[in-house]
């Protein structure tokens, strides 16, 4: 134990302030919660008495609802966009610095000044409503943040948009790492350009995917300052929802819950994921 | 054959002109706000050009005096996080780095799996336990909320940079006698520079947009971001296009001077395992 | 080894240094924003949630005199109202109340009450004058006991665009007839509704349900009574020719939406003449006072009282302070200066010209204006009114079912 102890102390002493803040103002903090939310507010007692309470709210059953759809609508814009992006920055071509620049502008916004910008986009008297009036494409002003599916459209883009540069470098990371030779390979063999992309890019491209579908997804759950920005109560996400209960209620048990809710159904997806998309893949084996 | 070439070509820049145009019209039209007359922005058909320069609005932001003492919160927070998470993480993910696969995995995984609470669920006992502690408010109870969510980040970067640094050279400095933490200092650091630097920087950035534990731990005394927050939940039209512009300046600035520097491959390794 | 040794605790000093550096940072007061007072003076911390023009007339009219008088100096912080409970709460769990004196929005003192966070001030309450409108009282009693003072009154006035208005031929609604005959006339004419009602689905929807309500003669914590079966039969039939950005109007963004014509008429506490107004320039925009429903006109009186919270240092002279602030001078700048609606009979002051049409309308729809009542089980009494209106106007629910539901969840929140 002692040599044990003299060979590595360094690591410990290196790894020591790291774990214990994780442990001290993260996981004790978790835990806090999620343990607040199986006690009754007003009698103390364990069980699934606040939760049962929520699950009776419909605008918490509905929160639950906006936070999947959203997400599922994230992921499927980020990921085309994001690869589409990729693969023409990949490219050489003039301006190509330029064009870099200015994808990666969104990530020197911050995400509530993102907001504020979008409001002005998507209000109703909104540049969005503008250009397609002058374009002659609508009548009478489209309610992009009232509510509704639509609302939910509104904020997938809007921080799909924000996130769009982290998203773009990390498929651009990807694709440097496949081999020109493979491409060159391929070409000779007589494959098209679909062909390849078919063929070499996406099966190589697999780990990123997954990366990126799981960064961006735990994310995309937590989604806060958006929506709090862009659409208010009128559609509540899971972390508005709890954001809500704490602030303006002062329900710090029912807020808890949601958390936790929040929770299960980012590890809910992950293990669907895994079990049913990514079967064992990269980033499962640990290699 | 050449023709389809020439409309491939010409297809291909417009696919990258709309791109660009996505990419940048939110922040021209943030721009394009802070410096018009309420005639052109508040009607039914705004204008998309700006006819009309006024500095009003930046002259009633400059001129409040609401915004220096937050952007100096904003700024001794966002430096003393990135501070304080290099000095935690550097050793730590140099250490981690130095573990083996199986270990090394297992971390990070865990590091990542702290990233999956959400904020507002961390913040709330954050921020009764604070209340407690009498560190709400403060700068200090901030940087260390700030250091809850940048540190796995941080890591995330760090392990995968210092891995990247082959064992022999560590080996061929302790060889010549050099002891452990010297070779630390005078070999691994400097080769992992670029890859600190990024990750000081990325850190610097997150905390100074940070909002949710701000909106919780702060009451009297603002960050930037939280300023605008209740701008625009005060109304202020003009005003909150100003902060915001200002909030996002800085930033923007940094970005491009040093977008050559931002790498997919940072955040990748890591995950790669 | 020593060495190495060394290295790690200087690493670790340097940590610590870098805490406390920043421990020194976080210690530091607030800004005061204040001028300077004599030597020797004692201090009046005062906190209040204002606009930059309120702190300016703050600053410059209201604060020397009382500074000058007493020999203090008034230190004041901007806390919202809806921090206020919890930033009190820090201080007084550290033990270290900062704060002397409160103006608090008359909508959020329960939670300071339940909480024991500020004084009972029942024994001063003879020092209120007589002038003051006696409506104003009640506002800060709490089982009989009275925690605040009144400071000043507020109530929301009804803007609408003049030009739309005439535009199609269309006078400010005075009825419920009305208001849904303008509201039909807008979504007929330009396709999408121009009415605002404020529809974020909290407090802001709660006070105009509460007005509604009332309107019909019903009362709001019963919930199920003729009159609010009347009001919401009512939301719900005016409902599709609501603009949809209702349903982001709180008392911030409908400023916005008034001043870019997506609305042409909706109702905001008088700040709103600043923003839409004077900084907008939307001279369009007039003022009433409002419509009436079948039973009569009603308003939620709105407003600022004062309080103190427990363990405030300077409790004396935060006692003579609220007695200049309900002065009649105090009160008479109030009102010449910002418009604010007086809380004193006897308080004449001029207003700006321009001012003037809104601040009639405002003193118009106070005299309609009741307080909400003060209950225990406010939250619930906030949730299950605006759970009810989500469910009846957007959902569709069937009214009287769904008035049933949360008057049995009213009930419950009673007995607890």
């Amino acid at each position: 134990m002692k040599r044990f102890l003299k060979k590595y102390y360094l690591e410990f002493a290196f790894i020591l302030p790291l774990t214990l803040y994780i442990l001290g103002f993260t996981i004790l903090p978790i835990s806090k919660t999620i343990w607040m939310s199986f006690q009754d507010p007003t009698t103390g007692r364990w069980g699934l008495s606040v939760y049962r309470e929520l699950f009776r709210r419909p605008d918490f059953v509905r929160s639950i609802f906006h936070t999947v759809v959203v997400t599922l609508i994230e992921l499927t814009i980020q990921m085309t966009l994001g690869l589409l992006i990729a693969m023409a920055l990949k490219q050489d071509f003039k301006g190509k610095g330029l064009a870099r620049s200015l994808v990666l502008l969104p990530m020197g916004v911050p995400t509530l000044v993102a907001g504020v910008a979008l409001i002005y986009i998507f209000g109703t008297q909104g540049y969005l409503n503008e250009l397609l009036f002058q374009l002659g494409f609508i009548k009478t002003p489209v309610y992009w943040t009232s509510g509704g599916i639509k609302s939910l459209f509104t904020i997938a883009f809007a921080d799909s948009w924000k996130v769009m540069p982290m998203v773009v470098l990390l498929f651009l990371a990807g694709l440097e790492s496949i081999p020109s030779e493979i491409y060159e390979a391929g070409s000779i063999d007589g494959a098209t350009k679909l062909q390849s992309f078919r063929h070499i890019t996406l099966p190589l491209l697999k780990p990123t995917v997954t990366m990126v579908i799981l960064l961006r997804a735990v994310d995309v759950f937590r989604i806060f300052e958006l929506p709090l920005i862009l659409v208010g109560r009128a559609t509540p996400f899971l972390a508005t929802f709890a954001y809500d209960e704490y602030r303006a209620y002062n329900n710090l048990h029912a807020s808890a819950a949601a958390s936790t809710v929040l929770l299960i159904c980012i590890i809910l997806f992950m293990y669907l994921y895994f079990r049913y998309v990514d079967k064992g893949g990269a980033f499962g084996n640990g290699k | 054959m050449a023709s389809k070439k020439i409309w491939k070509k010409i297809l291909f820049y417009l696919g990258i002109a709309l791109i660009c145009f996505f990419m940048a019209t939110p922040v021209y039209i943030l721009f394009r706000i802070s410096f018009s007359i309420p005639e052109e922005v508040l009607t039914q058909h705004p204008k998309f050009l700006i006819t009309n320069f006024t500095f009003k609005h930046w002259d009633q932001v400059l001129k409040s005096g609401n915004l220096w003492p937050p952007l100096r919160k904003s700024l001794l927070v966002a430096t003393f996080t990135m501070l304080s998470s290099l000095v935690i993480a550097v050793p730590a993910c140099y250490a981690i780095s130095r573990l083996n696969k199986r270990l090394k995995y297992i971390i990070v995984l865990s590091l990542f799996f702290t990233r999956m609470f959400p904020n507002v669920g961390i913040a709330l006992p954050i921020s009764v336990v604070f209340l407690k502690w009498n560190l709400l408010d403060t700068h200090l109870g901030l940087v260390l909320a700030h250091l809850i969510e940048q540190l796995p980040f941080i890591c995330w970067i760090l392990v995968s940079t210092f891995e990247t640094i082959p064992f022999d050279l560590e080996e061929a400095a302790m060889i010549d006698g050099a002891g452990r933490l010297q070779t630390l200092a005078s070999v691994i650091l400097p080769v992992a520079a670029p890859g600190i630097a990024v990750s000081a920087m990325l850190t610097w950035l997150n905390s100074w947009n940070e909002f949710t534990y701000a909106l919780y731990l702060s009451l009297s005394t603002r960050t930037l971001p939280l300023q605008i927050y209740y701008y625009v939940s005060r109304g202020g039209f003009f005003q909150q296009a100003a902060y915001s512009t200002i909030l996002a300046v800085p930033v923007l600035i940094l970005t491009l001077v040093l977008q050559r520097f931002i790498r997919g491959e940072y955040l990748k390794g890591a995950v790669k395992g | 080894m020593m060495r190495k040794w060394k290295k790690g605790l200087a690493v670790a000093l340097c940590l610590l240094m870098i805490m406390g550096a920043l421990a020194g940072c976080g210690s530091q007061r607030p800004a005061s924003t204040t001028g300077t007072g004599g030597a020797g003076s004692s201090l009046l911390k005062v906190s209040m949630s204002l606009g930059e023009e309120e702190w300016a007339v703050m600053r410059e009219d209201i604060f020397p005199a009382f500074e000058k008088q007493n020999n203090v100096k008034i230190e004041a912080v901007q806390i919202e109202s809806g921090d206020m409970a919890a930033k009190l709460e820090s201080m007084k769990k550290a033990g270290k109340m900062e704060i002397d004196l409160i103006a608090q929005d008359n909508m959020q003192l329960a939670n300071l009450v339940d909480k024991g966070l500020v004084e009972d001030l029942s024994e001063y309450r003879d020092m209120i004058p007589k002038e003051i409108i006696p409506s104003l009282v009640p506002v800060g009693e709490f089982d009989g006991k009275l925690y605040f003072m009144p400071f000043r009154p507020n109530v929301e006035i009804n803007f609408y665009n003049e030009k739309k208005f005439q535009q199609y031929g269309l006078k400010p609604p005075t009825t419920w007839d009305e208001l849904l005959q303008v509201a039909k006339t807008f979504k007929e004419k330009e396709g999408v509704g121009r009415i605002l009602l404020k529809g974020t689905l909290d407090g802001n929807t709660t006070v105009q349900l509460f007005e509604f309500i009332r309107q019909a003669g019903g009362d709001p914590l019963v919930l199920n009574d003729e009159g609010s079966i009347k009001a919401f039969t009512f939301l719900k039939e005016l409902y599709p020719y609501l603009s949809p950005d209702s349903s982001k109007s709180d008392w911030n963004f409908i400023n916005q939406y008034l001043a870019n014509e997506s609305g042409y008429y909706g109702a905001n506490w008088p700040f709103a003449v600043n923003v839409i107004v004077k900084d907008a320039g939307k001279t369009e925009m007039k003022s009433h006072e409002g419509f009436s429903g079948p039973v009569k006109k009603s308003k939620v009186l709105g407003g600022d009282v004062l309080g103190i919270p427990v363990g405030a240092p300077n409790k004396e002279m935060a006692i003579k302070f609220i007695e200049y602030l309900l002065s009649k001078e105090v009160q008479e700048t109030l009102v010449s200066k910002l418009g604010w609606p007086s809380s004193r009979s006897d308080a004449n002051g001029k207003v700006e010209d321009w001012q003037k049409p809104y601040f009639d309308a405002v003193s118009k729809a106070l005299e309609s204006a009741e307080p909400r009542p003060n209950v225990t089980y406010w939250a619930d009494v906030d949730k299950a009114l605006n759970e009810a209106y989500k469910a009846i106007t957007i959902d569709g629910k069937e009214v009287k079912e769904t008035l049933d539901k949360y008057h049995s969840i009213l009930e419950e929140a009673k007995k607890k």
